[in-house]
């Protein structure tokens, strides 16, 4: 649809919009691809056709947002909040903009209030939780990741990240839960999750580590590693025979060292 | 006294099919006027979104709740039932209160209202039209055996009392289609169609304030849960399933 929006001449687009078709989707579309002045023709037609429209005030908007005007886009938003303050569309425009200027603490405040109403919207707790991550705040990124988790329980993807995030924090607790969540991945992808793998290899030997020394007498699960990374031995030589020496030869440093 | 009485198929082609028509026709209007009729201003109170949200997570952690360990668990458990500030607790008073508040309120009346009388009035004028132009014989016969009982209720403009009960009037036809068409409607018009008045008539009589019920009783369900944490199951699953990959 966005591309055949930017090659059929502009008078018959002109035309079609003025009988009503698409109307949402190509203003978005040119903005998406940067063609800012054929997104400022969509809405002017839109404009004359619906004058009291809210979705042309946010398409209004969000132009300002494409050219960069943040105060007029931030006070557009606003305005539309005011007449309509449950618009969860227009919250989550907010956000990105915060984010887009590079105002991360500002994006994170607003998802925050947002979340306090729309708790069950799991894509707002994605984003948080991302954010979250890359500035470092694991512990609440964990939280979020668990969000996730309730919502859509057999998705992998959540498990993977959630034991990534239990990874990076670090501790015998955390390791341990997070050699589980990589093993719940595992259950949930068939085994064949190259990350997934490797990082129940990881978490084993980050824990062996830190408990040397101690006693191990739970080595019942030393299968899993042990599996994980004949899985992943059979998984290389099938797609990147060339790096199976180097599989190989980490997975033997990460043996040796516990 | 099980005589077959031989029905005309004239009685066929122009009641029965024309009722069902009718019907369907009538039921396609409403939902437009339904539609048309929508108050514009459907401006949601952000307490009762909140409060459906609240309800929705509150729903989620219960179904999964042993995904995530029983620390989270436990935290999530208390930030929703605590006694002060907990999300789901609704002190006594404040429940009475939104009740009122709810009858009192002009622009739920009305819509309640418009929403009652949409449903209301083409019923009224369809039985009416029915009994009318369609009483006094005998319509289809039902293909199981009734007893006695039902005779008053289904055979209503027959006056021979020695007529199986299983031969109805057109009445009966007429309410068989007013239950029976709500499937043909929600593949016609999609889910939300104003034509469900079988629920409609559910949620009238049990006219409770949802939200305040619904999140006691989330809160009572969240309060008895026992977390049973399943992640170490899964590390077994997940060597079974590598064994199986690996053999």
């Amino acid at each position: 649809m966005a591309f055949q929006s930017l090659t059929t001449p502009k008078s018959d687009l002109l035309l079609a919009l003025k009988n009503g078709l698409c109307m949402n989707k190509w203003p978005v579309a040119a903005m998406d691809t940067q063609r800012l002045d054929m997104a400022k023709d969509y809405v002017k037609v839109l404009q004359e056709k619906f004058p009291e429209s809210k979705r042309v005030g946010r398409l209004e908007a969000l132009l300002l947002e494409a050219m960069g005007l943040w105060e007029e886009a931030e006070k557009a938003y606003s305005s539309l909040l005011e007449d309509n303050e449950l618009d969860p569309v227009i919250h989550k425009r907010r956000v990105a903009m915060a984010k887009a200027q590079g105002n991360i603490s500002g994006a994170i405040e607003w998802l925050n209030k947002y979340l306090e109403i729309f708790m069950a919207d799991h894509d707002a707790w994605r984003e948080l939780a991302e954010i979250y991550v890359s500035l470092q705040m694991y512990k609440q990124a964990a939280f979020c990741y668990e969000e996730l988790i309730l919502s859509q329980p057999t998705i992998p993807l959540y498990h993977l990240a959630y034991a990534d995030v239990l990874y990076t924090l670090g501790g015998i607790e955390n390791l341990h839960m997070a050699k589980k969540y990589y093993a719940s991945t595992i259950d949930l992808t068939g085994g064949k999750h190259t990350r997934a793998l490797f990082g129940v290899c990881l978490s084993t030997s980050a824990i062996d580590q830190l408990t040397k020394g101690r006693n191990k007498d739970d080595k019942e699960n030393s299968q899993l590693a042990s599996l994980s990374a004949t899985a992943l031995g059979k998984d290389y030589k099938q797609r990147a025979p060339n790096k199976v020496s180097l599989l190989a030869s980490t997975l033997r440093s990460l043996k040796l060292s516990s | 006294m099980a005589e077959d009485l031989v029905l005309d198929t004239a009685i066929r082609d122009w009641v029965l099919i024309p009722l069902s028509v009718v019907m369907v026709l009538i039921g396609i209007l409403r939902y437009f006027v339904s539609k048309l009729m929508r108050s514009s201003n459907q401006v949601p109170d952000p307490k009762m979104v909140k409060e459906g949200q609240v309800i929705i997570r509150a729903r989620n952690l219960r179904a999964a709740a042993n995904y995530i360990p029983a620390k989270s668990f436990r935290a999530r458990r208390v930030y929703f039932s605590n006694e002060e500030n907990g999300l789901l607790y609704v002190p006594k008073g404040q429940a009475q209160n939104a009740q009122a508040q709810m009858f009192s309120d002009p622009n739920m009346a009305m819509d309640m209202m418009k929403k009652n009388l949409s449903m209301i009035i083409p019923q009224t004028l369809t039985f009416a039209w029915v009994n009318f132009f369609f009483s006094g014989f005998v319509a289809a016969k039902i293909p199981f055996p009734l007893t006695q009982r039902f005779r008053s209720m289904l055979q209503n403009g027959i006056d021979l009392s020695t007529v199986d009960v299983s031969y109805v009037s057109s009445r009966s036809w007429y309410f068989l289609n007013l239950f029976g068409l709500r499937g043909l409607f929600s593949l016609i018009l999609g889910e939300e169609n104003a034509t469900d008045d079988t629920q409609r008539m559910m949620q009238m009589s049990g006219f409770g304030f949802d939200p305040t019920k619904s999140l006691g009783a989330e809160k009572d369900s969240l309060d008895i849960f026992q977390h049973e944490w399943a992640l170490p199951k899964f590390e077994q699953r997940a060597e079974a399933v590598l064994k199986k990959l690996v053999s």
